[in-house]
């Protein structure tokens, strides 16, 4: 299951208004897309991804109790590689994906045109749900 | 959602959504607002927010939202609801992300019109002197071994290095260092996070600024604070930064299996709990107080290099320049605190989330100073407006757990404040009425002032309702933003 992501961009989530926070309501044709789909957009509201340069590539592997908590831990995750290592991400291929587990590299590089700080990805009312086209969540990140 | 059908007016201030409304309420839940402001809170989903945070397994008396209610993740921002100690939960959740995110306010012994026509200068220098913003590291590096003493001390590990006085520790909440805390509850990731974070503002609505003090309610009160008329005084808001964002995102993911073992149901996960007295629970209340530590020792570091900069301008275009502490609170943690229920004092744990401790006279808890008149209550508003130095009420303690607003609150979510406001234009108009701000063009527009309900309103809510006193009224003449 690999390559899941590549073509990923800004057409693929919107956002959702919300007072304090950032609310991000994205979609995929199958679930493993959909979660490429949530790093691009949580990494396209931190900068501007165009200028981001390929230059590093990471490998994770993150696990969750169910889907939602296996989500949050994908963006959760990416978050702290973001600031442990000062990058931003912009390509992300996952290799393999089960109901509680996944492998994934991601691709970026520097992040000194990053705007925004995202504190972290949360449960709030988090329910991925399948559509006629595919699936579709929404994300509320403390900001 | 919740209608405003829904809530019954118990007085003048505050409302309530009676138990019965949804069926696993456990207890009421309440507003203090007026009527505007409650019109406010009922167009998101603030006030849902709240009921289901009455739903929580050992929640006492009522659930609680202050005038600067908006809507979050969990429970709304302006929540506070209590726990029982021996029946009930903690939730980190409930405490958010920012864990310690708090205000400090200094006094200086200067008229603040003595510093007006060097504003764009005074704030050139500590942008460039404060580490702020997106990505940038402080220049503190944390061995292993300081970080457990930061974790573990709060704000007494940064005095003992140089970073400020005893004093600075005596004027803040829980003397900068809560208790129980354990540094090997915090993760690895979490310490790396933090590792070169302490003495960081971090962005969105962190910010230093330079205010002065426009009007005086009470001035006994005031004079007791150090404060008078004309006055240039100084404020810093930050939080835990990336360490307390990953404390919370550990025990969120951690604590979800422990609502299945405890056999816990909620309306949200985002309420994830375990009982306060179970590992599960205690470990958390063990990491969150380091996280609250760093907090508070992130806020002293901010506040010496703020010192530091503004001393070395300063001194030699105006004499001495003194900055002492006036106080420093916290507006996102869990505490355990003494409260009457069912008219016996009981051990609750109260989760305050986007609201101020607000402690009456003769409380142990204050620095001998400010015992005979109460707690100073620290209230920032937007950065256009002006901000409130409030004192605690021992009513307080009945009405709201000792609980007052943290701030404004936000009525316009930051997509919509950029798409109305751009950056390089509110720093213009700003100017205009005398506000020198920095920082980078969309932080700034997010933090627009009309993103911001009144703050007066807001203020006035609080002093209606006796969960604190008005004491002196604050503007802004300068504002860094990260």
């Amino acid at each position: 299951m690999s390559g899941h992501g590549a073509a990923t961009g800004s057409h693929c989530y919107e956002e959702v208004e919300h007072t304090a926070d950032l609310a991000l309501r994205i979609r995929g044709r199958t679930v493993p897309e959909l979660f490429a789909n949530a790093a691009y957009a949580m990494f396209d509201r931190m900068a501007n991804l165009e200028r981001v340069p390929l230059t590093a590539t990471r490998r994770l592997r993150v696990s969750g109790l169910d889907l939602e908590g296996l989500l949050v831990s994908w963006l959760n995750e990416l978050l702290f590689l973001q600031e442990t290592r000062h990058e931003i991400y912009r390509e992300f291929t996952i290799h393999s994906f089960t109901m509680t587990s996944l492998q994934a590299s991601v691709s970026g590089g520097p992040a000194q045109d990053q705007h925004t700080i995202i504190k972290g990805a949360t449960f709030h009312n988090l329910a991925i749900e399948p559509t006629a086209e595919g699936y579709v969540t929404t994300v509320v990140f403390d900001v | 959602m919740v209608n405003k059908a829904d809530l019954k007016r118990i007085d003048d201030c505050l409302w309530e959504i009676p138990k019965d409304y949804r069926r696993d309420m456990r207890v009421p839940a309440r507003v203090y607002a007026d009527e505007p402001l409650l019109d406010a809170a009922l167009l998101d989903k603030s006030v849902e927010q709240l009921v289901n945070t009455s739903c929580l397994p050992g929640v006492v008396k009522y659930t609680l939202a202050m005038p600067d209610i908006h809507q979050g993740y969990g429970p709304p921002i302006g929540g506070v609801v209590a726990m029982s100690t021996h029946d009930g939960v903690v939730s980190p959740g409930a405490v958010g992300y920012d864990i310690n995110c708090g205000v400090r306010l200094l006094r200086s012994n200067l008229a603040a019109d003595q510093v007006k026509p060097m504003m764009a200068e005074i704030m050139d220098t500590l942008y460039s002197s404060i580490p702020s913003g997106v990505g940038r590291g402080g220049d503190v590096k944390l061995s292993n071994k300081d970080m457990d003493s930061v974790l573990e001390n709060g704000s007494s590990w940064a005095v003992s290095r140089g970073y400020g006085t005893q004093d600075d520790v005596l004027h803040t909440e829980e003397q900068g260092r809560i208790d129980g805390a354990r540094a090997s509850a915090v993760s690895r990731k979490a310490r790396d996070r933090g590792s070169d974070q302490l003495g960081t503002l971090g962005a969105g609505n962190h910010f230093v600024e330079l205010g002065e003090v426009r009007e005086v309610f009470d001035e006994s009160v005031a004079g007791t604070f150090g404060l008078f008329p004309g006055q240039l005084v100084v404020w810093v808001h930050s939080g835990s930064r990336g360490l307390g964002h990953q404390v919370c995102d550990d025990y969120v993911r951690s604590l979800q299996s422990a609502v299945a073992k405890y056999g816990i149901h909620l309306p949200d996960r985002e309420l994830v709990c375990a009982p306060f007295h179970s590992d599960e629970g205690q470990q958390y209340m063990a990491a969150m107080a380091c996280a609250a530590n760093f907090a508070w020792a992130n806020r002293q570091l901010l506040m010496h290099r703020v010192r530091r900069t503004l001393q070395e301008l300063l001194a030699g275009r105006l004499g001495r320049l003194d900055l002492q502490l006036i106080y420093d609170v916290a507006h996102n943690i869990a505490k355990v605190e003494e409260h009457l229920v069912d008219c016996r004092l009981a051990r609750v744990v109260v989760h305050r989330k986007g609201a101020t401790r607000s402690l009456g006279p003769d409380r142990p808890e204050l620095p001998a100073d400010y015992r005979a008149v109460g707690q100073p209550v620290l209230v920032p508003g937007d950065m256009g407006t002006g901000s409130y130095v409030l004192v605690g009420t021992s009513e307080a303690a009945d009405r709201s757990f000792s609980s007052c607003c943290h701030g404004a609150g936000r009525v316009m979510s930051r997509h919509a404040a950029t798409r109305q406001v751009r950056g390089e234009d509110l720093q213009r108009s700003l100017a205009l009425r005398g506000v020198t701000v920095r920082g980078p063009w969309k932080g700034l527009a997010e933090e627009a002032p009309d993103a911001y309900k009144n703050i007066d309103s807001v203020v006035n809510v609080v002093a209606r309702a006796g969960l604190a006193r008005k004491v002196a009224r604050l503007v802004p003449l300068g504002v860094i933003k990260g």
